[in-house]
């Protein structure tokens, strides 16, 4: 049995007292393999194939740093062993907005060191990119997505969360991603097709959340909880009004599924470049970051990979064609909603984070 | 006096070497985890308390104990009847029949449950064909709820409960019942009252590794179930995913244990308890119904009883007879075989598809996917690493656990009894669970990221599912069998090699095959002790999956069933060939 763990999970909690007291004694064998290769995670599948074509072999070449590339992903809970035991063994990571800063809290991650970056590279990188612990690596939303068949082009089509939650005006088969995990769920949308305004949500009402869901429940075929299943839905025509990750779309699409992909209220989410703390190459990790995140690099990705780069300064490098397919593209920046992943980790009165509250009130809901 | 005594000291000295690794690799880590969630040292039950608290988490635990019920009562009203036809078939269909049953564990979990996702889902299989043909107007919700998550997690328990009943059916002495018949006993009565009894530690242990592993489950109950079809394990994942609260998340497993113990209890855990039946009689107690009515009944049976004495030996040879029960057996026994390989062969038709990705059924015929296969030295490299650890599982938890079976069998039942759940810990618990224990645990050896420290972890389980399949085969050895040899002088070594390996083989077979399924399916465990240096062909499909549906995945799913099949088929064609002088002897001799 395994844990179905998605590159895109959103992680977020409370800091948890991970049994370091009671590891301290076995953890005296420093394991940590130090080699002059630099071990950097590039996840799998089509996105690993890009990460090491935009950034890996670039880099190997630019600076002779031999670098070799992991096609895998590293969880919340492994991370925390390596660096507990001090048996780290990569470098350089990906990580998700959520998992980084409970990792961050946790002083999982090396800080990272901004001197090296040129003045223009860092006014490129949205602000929210620029973490003490991590780097923007790439952007991604969430977003509405419909059959063009069941909506088709003459006809009223759905164009916001609110009318998601309309069944009677735009009646057929809806799926929404689950919420069991706290820190990834419909919680904004269901907040916004209440009609409440973008800029408002954040605090977010968890009793309001639910309500909103109430409504929608008895109308979601499937709450899908990993990218693949969102993506055979939309393949096999199994729903005609989904929630998507904005790359997971643009390929149903792009091979051939009549689905629209409506960028309005879309949710931007970003995964971190991040250093573990403890990593047997931090300074080389360092270097590759900044190469990484330089707006030419980022441009390189895109035209590899629909997903958006964290330097803005990549749109100047890209056609329109190809800006247009990006979650970042300006235009849709404009009705976008960054998803504020400070307000999950945010800790009440009983010591349990919003994330944590979300999961718990979600487990309740789902049962009821 | 000094030889009996000897001797029952001896038995438990067998499992040590079980228990040495269990210890080692998982038991260490696994007591410090429990002193976590008791929040030690300051020792509390808070954890406990916060657990508890949460209405949602008692619900769920019963939720997750109702469905792992239900599944096992599944798997043993289906999976009876098979292993009792499959145990009374001729050696080679049975041999035949045993390799059916297991080839669906060679499609990993993650891809059959996609499968059944191909096969039940609102634009899969079925429903095309019924909308094709104008039965339906709209799809029939088919997935997304209880009964596609019973379907799911039936298909890939049923070989579990198939398999042990087998086993101990295959050594159970079938004269026993042509006795009871020519006695005049009712095929009924000579079933329930000689055969059933003679099976039950099969059905034990079936059902003890069925409702275990069931505990464990989530991710088929979240692909193939609705929103409310959430199982503790559900529930744990999210958490360390989140959060990872070391302290929350054991005690969630522990609670998962604790309910593992006590169902044992209630059910039987003392898997090799039944040894002693076949010398004591059968107790006349254990067999009370409805007292009058069986009275009245019983009575009648008696007076008919020497009339079917004479009858019965006619009534064998009955040809129409036979002959309708032969065909009612086997369309019982193909729709078992057909349920049980329908989703590995939609995945190898899909893994021809000339498609870019897995659709059903598949636009085009092609090669392509077996080619970026065996193209990719990413992917052949995985497979090598995968068979080396699952033969170094295999051999390493099939002596072990047979050892350990062995000698638990002959220890108090009490102390047997402690000593089967501890085993039986590593299966019982959330994957996830036993993978931190297993890091922290070969953490201390060095053994991170080496072949041996995965193939230590593989066979935590691998072990737990060998002991639990000897365990049933040993319940129903007849001891005296040994004691007559070592009447006659032979050692005790002497004595298991010579009488009780060849009686017990049939369960060490099928203790190794599950031990390497078990290690060639892992992947949790795997992917936190790998180290990010080893990649085995789950890991690498694991991630494939993840990312992308590409049917290189389901051409790698073909290949693990295919080669058993075409190895079943070269055994098949020798024996054949080896057969033709008795083929052609008997039209000779007709002629």
């Amino acid at each position: 049995m395994s844990v179905l763990v998605d590159r895109r999970r959103l992680t977020q909690g409370g800091a948890s007292a991970l049994v370091i007291g009671a590891l301290d004694s076995i953890t005296g064998r420093a394991l940590a393999v130090s080699s002059d290769e630099l071990r950097v995670m590039v996840n799998g599948g089509d996105v690993g194939k890009a990460n090491i074509e935009a950034y890996t072999k670039p880099f190997q070449a630019a600076t002779g740093i031999k670098v070799s590339a992991l096609t895998d992903q590293l969880t919340l809970a492994k991370l925390e062993l390596m660096v507990t035991t001090n048996s780290v063994s990569v470098d350089v990571f990906p990580m998700s907005q959520g998992s980084a800063l409970v990792a961050a809290e946790k002083g999982l991650l090396e800080p990272i060191d901004y001197s090296i970056y040129k003045k223009e590279e860092l006014d490129g990188l949205f602000d929210f990119a620029k973490q003490p612990f991590g780097v923007g690596m790439v952007i991604f939303s969430y977003l509405m997505v419909y059959n063009t068949e069941k909506f088709p082009a003459n006809q009223p089509r759905p164009t916001n969360w609110a009318d998601f939650w309309d069944v009677k005006k735009f009646p057929g088969v809806r799926a929404l991603v689950s919420g069991r995990n706290g820190g990834e769920g419909p919680w904004e949308e269901a907040l916004l097709a209440d009609g409440v305004a973008p800029d408002k949500i954040y605090p977010m009402d968890i009793d309001h959340i639910f309500a909103s869901l109430d409504k929608i429940k008895p109308h979601i075929r499937k709450w899908w909880t990993v990218g693949s299943e969102i993506q055979q839905i939309m393949q096999d025509k199994a729903a005609d009004l989904v929630q998507s990750y904005s790359g997971r779309a643009g390929l149903a699409v792009s091979r051939g599924a009549p689905m629209e992909l409506n960028r309005n209220q879309s949710k931007l989410q970003w995964d971190y470049w991040v250093i573990p703390k403890g990593s047997p190459n931090a300074q080389k990790a360092q270097k590759f970051i900044e190469f990484a995140t330089r707006a030419e690099r980022q441009a390189a990705l895109s035209q590899l990979f629909p997903e958006g780069p964290a330097n803005r300064n990549a749109f100047k490098l890209l056609e329109e064609k190809v800006a247009r397919k990006l979650p970042t593209h300006p235009e849709y920046l404009a009705s976008a909603v960054p998803i504020n992943m400070g307000w999950y980790s945010e800790r009440g009165a009983d010591g349990l984070t919003n994330t944590e509250r979300l999961r718990e009130r979600w487990n309740e809901w789902i049962l009821r | 006096m000094s030889i009996p005594q000897k001797l029952s000291l001896k038995p438990v000295g067998l499992a040590v070497p079980a228990f040495a690794i269990l210890l080692a690799v998982f038991g260490i880590p696994m007591i410090r985890l429990f002193l976590t969630s008791l929040d030690a040292p300051a020792f509390s039950l808070a954890n406990y308390e916060a657990f508890f608290r949460q209405g949602a988490n008692v619900r769920v635990l019963f939720q997750t104990i109702e469905v792992s019920l239900v599944v096992t009562a599944i798997c043993v009203i289906i999976g009876y009847p098979t292993a009792y036809l499959m145990a009374s078939a001729p050696k080679n269909l049975r041999t035949a029949l045993i390799v059916l049953v297991v080839i669906p564990y060679l499609t990993s979990l993650l891809v059959r449950t996609y499968a059944w996702i191909v096969i039940l889902g609102d634009r899969g299989m079925v429903n095309n064909v019924l909308l094709e043909l104008g039965l339906i107007s709209s799809p029939l919700p088919l997935i997304y709820n209880r009964m596609a998550v019973y379907v799911g997690m039936v298909q890939i328990m049923l070989p579990l409960m198939i398999l042990p009943l087998v086993t101990v059916m295959v050594s159970i002495d079938r004269s026993l019942v042509a006795a009871a018949r020519s006695m005049g006993a009712q095929p009924s009565a000579a079933f329930w009252r000689v055969f059933f009894p003679l099976s039950l530690p099969g059905v034990r242990s079936g059902s003890l590794l069925v409702f275990v592993l069931c505990l464990g489950f989530y991710i088929t109950p979240a692909a193939l179930g609705g929103l409310r079809d959430a199982m503790l394990s559900t529930f744990i994942a999210a958490q360390v995913e989140t959060s990872f609260n070391m302290a929350r998340t054991a005690t969630s497993a522990f609670i998962l244990l604790g309910i593992a113990a006590v169902m044992l209890a209630i059910f039987g855990l003392d898997l090799a308890g039944t040894q002693g039946r076949a010398v004591r009689p059968m107790p006349e107690s254990s067999w009370k119904p409805v007292r009058l009515l069986s009275a009245i009944k019983r009575f009648s049976n008696e007076l008919a009883a020497s009339y079917r004495a004479k009858r019965w030996n006619a009534k064998l040879y009955q040809a129409s007879n036979i002959r309708r029960r032969t065909i009612a057996r086997a369309v019982f026994v193909v729709s078992v075989m057909l349920f049980l390989l329908l989703p590995s062969v939609v995945v190898v038709i899909m893994s021809f598809s000339a498609g870019e990705f897995l659709t059903f059924p598949p636009p085009g015929i092609s090669l392509k996917w077996y080619r970026s296969f065996f193209d990719d030295p990413s992917w052949t490299g995985a497979a090598l690493t995968s068979v080396e650890i699952g033969v170094a599982v295999t051999i390493l938890s099939t002596i072990v656990g047979t050892l350990a079976a062995y000698g638990l069998n002959r220890t108090s039942p009490k102390l047997r009894s402690i000593l089967t759940l501890l085993l039986l810990a590593p299966i019982t618990l959330p994957s996830i669970v036993v993978g931190i224990s297993a890091y922290l645990g070969l953490l201390s050896f060095g053994l991170i990221g080496t072949k041996t420290g995965i193939a230590l972890t593989h066979s935590l389980g691998a072990i737990a599912y060998v002991v639990v399949i000897v365990s049933a085969t040993l319940a129903s050895f007849d001891r005296r069998l040994e004691q007559a040899a070592m009447s006659m002088r032979a050692g005790p070594l002497q004595t298991f090699k010579r009488v009780t390996l060849p009686l017990i083989r049939p369960g060490i077979m099928g203790g190794a095959l599950f031990a390497f399924l078990h290690s060639f399916d892992e992947v949790v465990k795997t992917s936190l002790v790998s180290g990010l240096s080893i990649r085995t062909l789950p890991l690498k499909m694991w991630e494939n999956i993840r990312h992308e549906i590409d049917p290189t995945i389901a051409a790698v799913a073909s290949l693990l069933v295919l080669l058993p099949v075409l190895w079943l088929a070269a055994i098949y064609v020798t024996w054949w060939r080896s057969r033709p002088s008795a083929e052609h002897a008997l039209p000779d001799a007709a002629a």
